[in-house]
């Protein structure tokens, strides 16, 4: 096996190259991604050359046992990381070399983030977490109301707008999450695991959801280890060991 | 992300801690209010100084025996009391047909003390001091009641008294003291005025005076010679040539007393920014270590303000991860707790200005007039605000550059 830090700088003129002359049209594109953790003197590989496309409207569930590396996956993919080698383009933008603060954007601007926790802020409500994404977008106050405002109405909360966290059901607190995720308008809806804290109706219901935001056109990608959760997409990506072991497509 | 969100955000985060906020600013308030108070006390003290002693409103100097460096030690006094001689009205008139810069200028004597009678009421003790009219205008003497001397009773040597209000009270009780008459070492003089009521300078009552005219001093109390040596004082044409003024009367007060280039002057002049500046020399050192002290409570509260940022920064790592996997740039992240620390620092100044004012109302009101000046309070917030950011950087700091992943996985 070769070690990603010698092949860099071959890499980066391969890169270069691509990113002038064949930047892929697909709106997620990654080739070739390593992400390898120096622990102490060992080398730690959570991802071994993973290579796919995923394209506008779709809905994928990327599947795999704990320490397969999917967490490190949906951690490139939602540009919290960036690969040790390889090349990451979402909306023909290269992010594998961007800098912190250029990631930041990009996470902003093109990645809808769910949690399998919900991440809300326990002291905002409802609307006030939602606005968070526009606000880190530079959107002036009154516009940014108006669009949490139909964001949450979108996840059906309209009635729900001032309550804080620790005032709404596991459900609810998962679609303002949702709408937090989609207010800004991203590319990509990027769930980990987002029914893994709710009970099996709610679970449900969120799924529901997820599909008719995939209706209306949202690409969607969900990182789970339960196949009935990774059973509503209609491309499933299985990962282990750091590799894809399958791609495959749901007939519905 | 816009500075008004990221003030907001402070705001919100401070009051969502409201007693935390506080005890933690304690130490700030408490510096804040203690180098402010010391501050409009030095002040307060500067400008009474300005106003009782140097009479910097009045705006006059005052030619005498003795200057300021002759006081410096004991050998210099005993050096100045050989070499300087008395002022005499001799030299008092050769300036006056001189002197083209000067406005008012009028000789006046040092005081003696004197027993004051009327009826059986006696005052002991009492300064009387001799002095040409026109130095009721020069001094700006602020007449209560009557008048001041006038020329004629002055070259008459008239027996008239301008009097202090303790006097006044003390053996006119009635308050018809104007045109009464009180007795001199045993001499009838009629009252013509009484000066408004000063109070006191350090304690000492500056309303136990009487003042008759200069040449009545002289006939009734003796010589003007020893301690009832002559001083003049003067005033300049234009305030804005008082130095040249001052300047003026000095050279030819060392043409009269035939001194050569170079050598010392055998007399004193006292302008009001010889006195601020003798009380700057005195007192600058005594001034710094006073703000100096207090200042460390300052410096405590900003590692106070440090510290508690620090544990804010650790409890609220997983809302940095969220803010940061919705976007939050570093620098956003960095604003966030700096502005934080900054706002909270700022309020703890307007607390400690607050404090330190009702604290000045206070010892203005028993102790002595304390001056808050409008520069005063804007260094205190400012520095504040510097406080907060020396306090906050290296935990904003800690905060903008934690890792996303790290920190969404925190609990």
């Amino acid at each position: 096996m070769e070690s990603p830090t010698t092949v860099e700088p071959q890499a980066l003129e391969h890169g270069d190259l691509l990113a002038h002359d064949a930047v892929p049209a697909a709106l997620i594109s990654m080739r070739d991604i390593w992400r390898t953790y120096e622990m102490g003197a060992e080398q730690l590989h959570a991802l071994r050359g993973v290579s796919f496309d995923v394209q506008r409207g779709e809905y994928l569930a990327i599947i795999g046992p704990s320490g397969s590396g999917k967490s490190t996956l949906m951690n490139l993919i939602g540009c919290l990381d960036t690969p040790s080698q390889g090349r990451y383009w979402i909306n023909s933008k290269l992010v594998s070399e961007m800098d912190d603060d250029e990631l930041a954007r990009i996470r902003n601007q093109e990645i809808g983030f769910v949690f399998q926790t919900f991440n809300l802020l326990a002291r905002a409500t409802a609307l006030h977490n939602v606005e968070l994404p526009l606000i880190y977008a530079g959107i002036s106050s009154a516009e940014r109301h108006e669009r949490a405002e139909r964001a949450l109405r979108n996840v059906e909360l309209g009635d729900r707008m001032t309550h804080r966290p620790n005032e709404l059901s596991g459900g609810q607190r998962q679609r303002v999450a949702i709408a937090r995720a989609l207010v800004n308008n991203p590319s990509i809806l990027l769930a980990d695991e987002p029914t893994g804290a709710l009970d099996t109706k709610t679970s449900y219901e969120i799924m529901e959801l997820f599909e008719r935001l995939h209706e209306a056109g949202n690409t969607i990608i969900v990182v789970t280890h339960e196949h009935d959760i990774a059973a509503r997409a209609h491309r499933i990506i299985h990962i282990r060991d750091g590799q894809i072991e399958r791609d495959e497509r749901v007939e519905k | 992300m816009k500075f008004i969100e990221t003030l907001k955000l402070a705001a919100a985060a401070i009051w969502a801690h409201k007693l935390r906020s506080a005890l933690t600013l304690l130490g700030m308030v408490i510096g804040v209010a203690a180098v402010v108070v010391v501050v409009s006390l030095i002040q307060g003290f500067n400008a009474y100084i300005d106003e009782k002693i140097a009479n910097i409103g009045a705006k006059s100097y005052t030619i005498g025996r003795f200057s300021m460096d002759d006081f410096k030690d004991t050998d210099s006094i005993a050096a100045a009391q050989r070499r300087n001689k008395e002022l005499t009205l001799e030299d008092f008139e050769f300036l006056k047909t001189r002197l083209t810069l000067t406005d008012k200028f009028a000789a006046g004597a040092r005081p003696q003390r004197a027993q004051i009678k009327r009826g059986n009421e006696i005052l002991q003790d009492v300064a009387i001091d001799g002095k040409q009219p026109l130095m009721g205008d020069i001094e700006k003497v602020d007449v209560a009641d009557g008048r001041y001397f006038t020329d004629v009773e002055n070259n008459e040597a008239a027996r008239v008294a301008f009097i202090g209000s303790d006097v006044a009270d003390k053996l006119f009780p009635n308050g018809d003291a104007v045109g009464g008459e009180i007795f001199i070492n045993s001499l009838p003089y009629r009252v013509v005025g009484v000066r408004t009521a000063k109070g006191t300078v350090f304690g000492m009552p500056q309303d136990t005076f009487v003042t008759v005219p200069l040449m009545s001093y002289r006939r009734n109390f003796g010589a003007l010679r020893n301690w009832r040596s002559v001083y003049f004082q003067g005033t300049a044409k234009d305030d804005k040539q008082f130095e040249d003024a001052v300047d003026e009367a000095k050279q030819w007060m060392r043409v009269r007393r035939g001194l050569e280039k170079g050598e010392k002057d055998n007399f004193g002049v006292f302008t009001p920014d010889s006195i601020t500046g003798l009380r700057d020399r005195l007192f600058g050192t005594i001034f710094i270590v006073a703000i100096a002290v207090p200042a460390i409570a300052l410096v405590i509260g900003a590692i106070v303000v440090m510290n508690i940022m620090l544990v804010s920064v650790t409890e609220r790592t997983k809302e940095i991860g969220i803010r940061k996997a919705l976007g939050a740039r570093r620098a956003d992240i960095l604003k966030q707790f700096l502005v934080e620390a900054v706002v909270l620092t700022i309020i703890g100044g307007f607390a400690g200005v607050v404090i330190a004012w009702l604290l000045g109302i206070v010892v203005s009101m028993y102790v002595i007039q304390t001056y808050l000046s409008l520069g005063a309070i804007g260094l205190a917030i400012l520095f504040s605000g510097g406080a907060g950011v020396a306090a906050g950087i290296f935990p904003a700091w800690k905060a903008a550059r934690l890792d996303p992943i790290e920190a969404l996985r925190a609990d």
